[in-house]
């Protein structure tokens, strides 16, 4: 690894074993990702991919059953930190590394509430403030021009692209520094797929983006660099 | 031969629900017809003019008046007791206690559940007799033993549907707002909760069913058949189950006994106005919950 590498790398991940009710998914896996490039994880299922996402941002702390050892840093103002250190709550990584899931998941309420969702979570109070951000978020996510009229509306009724696009701006208003994508496009139709491939590739410019996907043409159009499962 | 059987399962389902709604129907249809005739505003407020007797002013003797809000205050009062108690256990048990702490929890609440009311009763009336003996005088079975006692009766259905609620949300739900830095209170609070407050009110139902049926506990804890409207925490009351019971042990005439049908018209009235707001409560929630700007 040269001195450039290194001065590049946003995530690493060194000597990670993952196991699920006793099932060792993950074995020794050592990695690492540099800013602002797109990695896509490909492989067959089941081999742990959405997994090894949810090592990222200690999401997997939720599920029981669930063990992991070895060590995730990442590099936020210039300085590596283990993401398990005690001083640095779950909650506080995980605005600084948003998620995208599978299937989107917006709450059942308007398409501002959840996209302000986050910046509640944080305790933001400012009225003016959130309505700025949350602007902001929906313009990165290519979806303000589409919902501008109806931000009251219930977030439930947009279509399955829109409600992904919806995701990702949720997950973009706290200013993530990395996002995970899970299968982001696999529920939506070619054209919703378009749209949300184009985001990813504008998204990198400030983002360390690692992309879970099955679909080969897909990763040949986004990716700046693919890890094998 | 796959078919036959499958054909006997499905006419046995058919006849099963014919048969509960038979019985649902004959039960509600059976008390109308016969306190229908005796419903009236003079089974309810006796001789004492009905603005009168709704307003406090004048007290009411030869009705119901005093009974039913007796009942309402009961009601209301147990649930407000066990609703807190019951939703935070359930809470408890689902997000926070370990694998082998809640199956010990399990096993007491169910224990607690299948306790007959009449031992709860027995339990309630032993709480009055302590505190009258070692704190004060002044305390016997009264209003407020009765509610804590109903409180303990109905606490297991509670805790049982809030758990079972929460346990019941699919793994998204649970992680998606955690996922976007949420705190575990705050996911609880903001998301869970209000998720699984249709689960939750089928339990309140159940409660506030069973506050407003059980005649075994208040027997034991304070209700009394003369007491007019309740005056104090402190004091005893009157009930329409206890009134149905009393009056079909001892009435003195066919009218009489009518009356006793006029009372479960009226304490099935109750329910549904508990029931009703008990709804109206929940779509508020849901509404502050998930769409109040």
């Amino acid at each position: 690894m040269n001195d450039n590498r290194i001065e590049k790398t946003k995530i690493r991940v060194t000597g990670l074993n993952f196991s699920y009710g006793g099932r060792l998914i993950l074995k020794d896996m050592n990695e690492s990702f540099e800013e602002s490039t797109v990695t896509a994880i490909v492989g067959p299922s089941g081999v742990g991919k959405s997994t090894f996402l949810m090592t990222i941002n200690r999401l997997w702390e939720n599920i029981p059953q669930a063990e992991m050892s070895g060590k995730v840093e990442i590099k936020f103002d210039g300085q590596f930190r283990d993401i398990h250190d005690r001083s640095f709550s779950p909650s506080r990584l995980r605005r600084l590394v948003g998620t995208v899931f599978q299937k989107p998941n917006p709450l059942p309420m308007s398409i501002f509430r959840n996209v302000a969702f986050p910046l509640k979570l944080a305790g933001e109070k400012d009225r003016e403030l959130i309505s700025y951000k949350v602007r902001e978020a929906l313009t990165k996510a290519y979806l303000w021009e589409e919902v501008k009229d109806r931000l009251t509306h219930n977030a439930l009724a947009l279509s399955g692209g829109q409600q992904q696009r919806l995701c990702i701006a949720r997950s973009l208003v706290m200013e993530p520094e990395v996002l995970l994508l899970d299968e982001p496009t696999s529920s939506l139709d070619e054209k919703a797929a378009e749209v949300i491939e184009d985001l990813i590739l504008h998204l990198k410019e400030r983002i360390t983006i690692l992309a879970v996907s099955h679909y080969l043409d897909q990763v040949k159009r986004i990716a700046d660099r693919i890890v094998k499962f | 031969m796959k078919r036959p059987v499958e054909q006997a399962i499905t006419g046995f389902a058919w006849l099963s629900m014919a048969m509960l709604l038979f019985a649902v129907f004959s039960v509600i249809g059976y008390l109308f017809l016969k306190g229908y005739p005796s419903l009236d505003t003079r089974l309810i407020f006796g001789d004492t003019a009905v603005l009168d007797a709704l307003l406090l002013r004048k007290q009411v003797f030869n009705g119901l008046f005093p009974a039913a809000a007796g009942t309402l205050v009961l009601v209301v009062m147990s649930v407000v007791w066990a609703i807190p108690v019951g939703i935070a256990t359930g809470i408890y048990l689902a997000e926070y206690a370990s694998a082998r702490v809640k199956g010990v929890l399990n096993l007491f609440f169910d224990i607690l559940a299948g306790i007959p009311s009449i031992v709860i009763g027995l339990f309630g009336f032993a709480l009055a007799v302590f505190l009258h003996k070692n704190f004060s005088r002044a305390i016997q079975p009264c209003l407020l033993i009765s509610s804590i006692a109903l409180a303990f009766l109905v606490l297991p259905y509670l805790i049982r549907t809030t758990q079972m609620a929460l346990e019941g949300l699919p793994e998204d739900t649970r992680l998606g707002a955690l996922a976007l830095g949420a705190t575990k209170l705050q996911n609880i609070f903001y998301v869970l909760l209000p998720r699984s407050l249709s689960g939750i009110m089928s339990g309140v139902i159940l409660a506030i069913g069973r506050c407003a049926e059980d005649t075994a506990v208040i027997m034991l804890t304070g209700v009394v058949a003369t007491a007019g409207i309740p005056k104090s925490l402190f004091s005893g009351y009157e009930a329409l189950p206890f009134y149905i019971y009393y009056i079909s042990s001892q009435y003195t005439s066919p009218e009489e006994l009518l009356t006793g049908y006029g009372a479960s018209i009226i304490l099935l009235a109750i329910c549904i106005v508990l029931f009703s707001a008990a709804f109206l409560i929940k779509k508020r929630l849901t509404y502050i919950a998930f769409y109040r700007s």
